[in-house]
């Protein structure tokens, strides 16, 4: 027999009546979500594209993978799964209460032959016993939680809105069971069968089945109102941030044009960087709106993890709850430490790991631009970095080593315009860590080989890419442009980086600033040269496990070329934490330069590095070389971290590693 | 109150020993220029008695026109005036006149502060000259300062110790580097004010010169000398190398 609607139900018409104010309340509460948004800056972008009230442009790929079918979640299969079965669960759920409101206006047939048996009764009787299960996981959850929910701060109202799914899917299926035992069972309807059979007599059916009709239904509107007011509200926000989202990967802070300072009188200029809420745009407005609190990003920050006092969940928290309460313009710093915004390393982790797409890195970078630019606040031993920077244009206050020591007897050709291709960038790190200067030595080695024709500066001056990562935007300028000013004037189109700093810089920050060059990872490079044969080597009996940098891997995706070359010269075998979620080596966001408290993050890799068992730990940075290889002194005596130009080098024949 | 602190711009003071060269018996010019080591420390030192006190604070420096783009800083960090000497004598007791000359310009000025010693000469004797020509006390190595009912308190710190001074009326203080005087980063809106500062320059006079003739200039050459100890026991060989090491005198 084909459902009826209202069956057993008298004025069942008021339900439909409650449903509208509902939907108002539900249409209100998303409008005050808007509300809170709009008060952040428009921003103003040119290269962002159609930009939409000032957000961001909108990305329907990433609004669909990232947001609607959460790729993310199930990196934790646990609640990845009981997230999906409750999502998708209710999806459906949702569906087929639609399709039920069709039936009943316009007479739809949804309760007849195969598709009432398979979608109708065992199709939302399975989605419902899923959801269910969700429900129970995210409760027990609830009741048990892990650290990453308990701190900082865990977000109030996911128990309330789970009891309410729960008592939604509860009386939804003793509803289908009061249904089906006052009349007969249905092929596909297991669960409301079990409950019919089961539980629910005759006598008592259609009572039941009225009581729980009005439960149901009220619990069902309660639970549409309250999603705009509680967590629930990531069910629309998360999928539009993700939407929002830049598609390209990693932190861009873009730059910042100073010209406002020199023309007007300078105590008039805008603020540089954030230290209240009101300093952010609609984006950042965006991401702590959607943020669920769920602290993945705080379970892979190697901050964090190492007993530093940033917490990238506490920093979105603060502010999440600010914009919530509407205090904009109050200072953050009694609530976010300078030490904890000088901890973060920039290795975007946190970025990588949130379900809900939010750019902690940015927020937490805005309130360093403003502790430095603004308030002259700088750790110690950054604020030597950037004055040597500013000084002597590298950050290495101190070496021991001259501009020229790292090539010493070697035969380096300088670049010459209008003769050379490749410009080889070497870094300050190559040029001025003693260290590291072995990189430089091995690439020479290599593009010699090659027959390249490269050529480096006479003079040396670094990329900037520290003083932005600590915060000083206008120093970076200033020596940015002093870069771009002199490869102009040279004629370079091609650059070889030997650092992913460097990379980064030339590649996503130079060109906003009118340098525009084909930028080559010498990775990338080292495996061109071995793809056209112009250098071969043999593979050697040596384990070899590989350290993404977090400036190379997560915010470039370079992930490939440094494994290529290292399975050719050696067996690759992988750290447990590699690629995307790679832990960083310590030293990113100008944490090279600092005094850490807690555990050294460094030591912790290395660690992980060194339980592979490889013989040689390899990564693609020489700050990362620089930072395992003091790590590694925990370990063991050994000589065991290289970079993948030492270990080419050392595998092509009449060089050796040592070079 | 009026405090005027006294900066040289140097060339770079951290060039690694194997990079060192000399021209015409001075570091080669190809070095980068910039504020001493100490005057930065008693800039820092200056502009935080200014925010206690509200002093005016003037800064002089004796030097070339070139340097006043790195003078900057200190008016980037906090200095209300600078005053440029134009000269290029190395003799303590000229520049010393000539800082004089500026210090009178501004008229009575309550403390007049310098770094300990100058980044590329290393003497430490041109405030103590200046002291004496102005008929100042002359304090070094201090490390802090402190306003008292029109008395300076303030800490004398050396390798040994530290001491706590009181005077009255105005000195000279040569400043040394505490953990509270590093010198801090300007803030960037406090670069672009910097640039309008207006700089006073002044010529220099060339009077009262030391009666005595530099010879050379050597400065020391590097060699490496490697040598290995044995650890097989790793007591006996802290123990070597502690011995290896004060037969050296390098601790």
């Amino acid at each position: 027999m084909p459902r009826v609607p209202y069956w057993n139900i008298d004025f069942g018409i008021v339900m439909d009546l409650l449903a509208i104010p509902v939907i108002f309340i539900f249409l209100y509460g998303f409008y005050r979500q808007w509300l809170l948004i709009r008060q952040g800056k428009m921003r103003v972008n040119p290269d962002v594209g159609k930009m939409i009230q000032g957000i961001a442009a909108f990305q329907p790929g990433a609004f669909f993978v990232r947001g609607i079918l959460n790729e993310k979640l199930y990196r934790k299969p646990f609640s990845g799964i009981a997230h999906g079965f409750v999502f998708f669960g209710m999806a459906i759920l949702f569906i087929g209460t639609n399709l039920v409101i069709l039936n009943v206006l316009f007479g739809l047939p949804v309760f007849n032959g195969a598709f009432n048996q398979w979608f109708m009764a065992f199709g939302l009787d399975l989605a419902g016993v899923l959801a269910l299960c969700g429900v129970v996981f995210f409760l027990l959850r609830r009741a048990f939680m892990p650290e990453r929910l308990k701190l900082p701060a865990a977000r109030k109202g996911f128990v309330i809105a789970c009891g309410l799914l729960g008592g939604i899917l509860l009386t939804g299926f003793i509803l289908e069971g009061a249904r089906l035992a006052a009349g007969s069972l249905e092929i596909g309807a297991f669960a409301g069968n079990l409950i019919a059979a089961g539980f629910i007599g005759n006598t008592h059916a259609l009572s039941i089945h009225t009581v729980t009709w009005w439960i149901h239904g009220l619990l069902a509107l309660s639970f549409i109102a309250y999603i705009p007011f509680s967590p629930l509200v990531h069910i629309v926000l998360a999928p539009v941030n993700a939407g929002f989202a830049d598609p390209a990967p990693g932190v861009k802070m873009g730059v910042i044009d100073f010209s406002s300072f020199e023309s007007e009188d300078s105590e008039e200029a805008p603020l540089l960087g954030a230290d209240k809420l009101s300093d952010f745009t609609r984006k950042r407005f965006l991401d702590f709106a959607s943020c669920v609190w769920c602290g993945r990003c705080q379970e892979v920050c190697p901050a964090h993890s190492t007993e530093k006092p940033l917490s990238p969940k506490g920093v979105i928290v603060t502010m999440a709850e600010r914009l919530s309460k509407g205090q904009l313009d109050e200072p953050v710093w009694d609530n976010i430490s300078m030490e904890a915004i000088f901890n973060c390393t920039t290795c975007a982790a946190c970025m990588e790991a949130c379900p809900v797409s939010i750019n902690q890195p940015k927020t937490i970078m805005k309130f360093r631009q403003n502790l430095v630019m603004e308030q002259s606040k700088i750790p110690e031993l950054m604020g030597k970095a950037i004055a040597s920077l500013e000084q002597r244009a590298h950050p290495f206050f101190g070496t021991g080593s001259g501009m020229a020591e790292w090539r010493k007897d070697l035969d380096v050709p300088f670049f010459e315009a209008g003769e050379t291709e490749y410009l080889l960038w070497i870094g300050c790190s190559v040029t001025y860590e003693q260290r590291a200067q072995k990189i430089g030595r091995a690439m020479v080695n290599i593009l010699n080989k090659a027959g390249v024709s490269y050529g480096i500066l006479e003079d040396f001056r670094c990329t900037g890419d520290p003083a932005k990562q600590m915060g000083n935007e206008f120093l970076f300028a200033e020596i940015a442009q002093q870069n771009i000013e002199e490869f102009s004037e040279l004629g370079i189109k091609k650059i070889i980086t030997l650092c992913p700093h460097c990379y980064n810089s030339f590649t996503r920050h130079y060109s906003k600033l009118g340098g525009d060059y084909e930028v080559i990872p010498h990775g990338s490079m080292i495996q061109m040269l071995m793809d056209e044969n112009k250098i071969k080597f043999d593979k050697k009996p040596q384990r070899i496990t590989y350290h993404d940098p977090c400036y190379l891997g997560r915010r470039n995706g370079e992930y490939e070329a440094p494994r290529a070359l290292m399975s050719a010269a050696g067996n690759l075998i992988e750290m447990p934490r590699h690629k995307n979620e790679s832990f960083c080596c310590g030293g990113g966001g100008g944490n090279y330069w600092a005094e850490e408290t807690g555990r050294r993050i460094n030591q912790e890799r290395a660690k992980e590095a060194f339980d592979t068992k490889a013989d040689i730990i390899a990564t693609a940075c020489p700050f990362c070389l620089l930072m395992l290889t003091d790590g590694l002194k925990k370990c063991t005596e050994e000589t065991k971290a290289f970079d993948i130009a030492e270990i080419v080098a050392s595998c092509l024949p009449d060089v050796s590693r040592s070079s | 109150m009026h405090i005027v602190v006294l900066a040289k711009v140097v060339p770079d003071y951290l060039v690694p020993s194997m990079d060192f060269e000399l021209k015409d018996n001075r570091a080669h010019e190809r070095y980068s220029r910039m504020l001493g080591l100490y005057d930065e420390n008693a800039i820092e030192t200056a502009i935080q008695l200014k925010e206690k006190t509200s002093a005016a604070l003037s800064l002089i420096s004796f030097g070339s026109e070139n340097d006043v783009q790195f003078l900057r800083k200190a008016a980037a960090m906090g200095v209300d005036q600078l005053i440029l000497i134009k000269g290029q004598s190395d003799d303590a007791a000229v520049i010393a006149q000539n800082l004089m000359a500026a210090v009178k310009t501004l008229g009575p000025v309550d403390l007049i502060l310098a770094g300990q010693q100058s980044a590329d000469m290393d003497r430490g004797v041109v405030p103590g000259i200046l002291a004496q020509m102005l008929e100042m006390p002359f304090i070094p190595q201090i490390g802090y300062i402190d306003s008292k009912g029109g008395e300076w308190a303030v800490t004398q710190i050396t390798a040994t110790g530290k001491r706590e001074l009181e005077f009255k009326g105005p000195g000279v203080l040569s400043i040394t580097s505490i953990p509270e005087n590093v010198p801090r980063i300007p803030v960037v809106r406090a670069i672009f004010a910097a640039k309008k500062k207006p700089v006073t320059k002044l010529e220099s006079i060339n009077q009262g010169k030391m009666a005595l003739t530099e010879l050379g200039v050597e400065i020391p050459k590097t060699k490496s000398i490697c040598e290995f100890i044995d650890v097989e026991d790793m007591n006996a060989a802290a123990k070597t190398l502690l011995t290896r090491l004060t037969e050296e005198r390098y601790i």
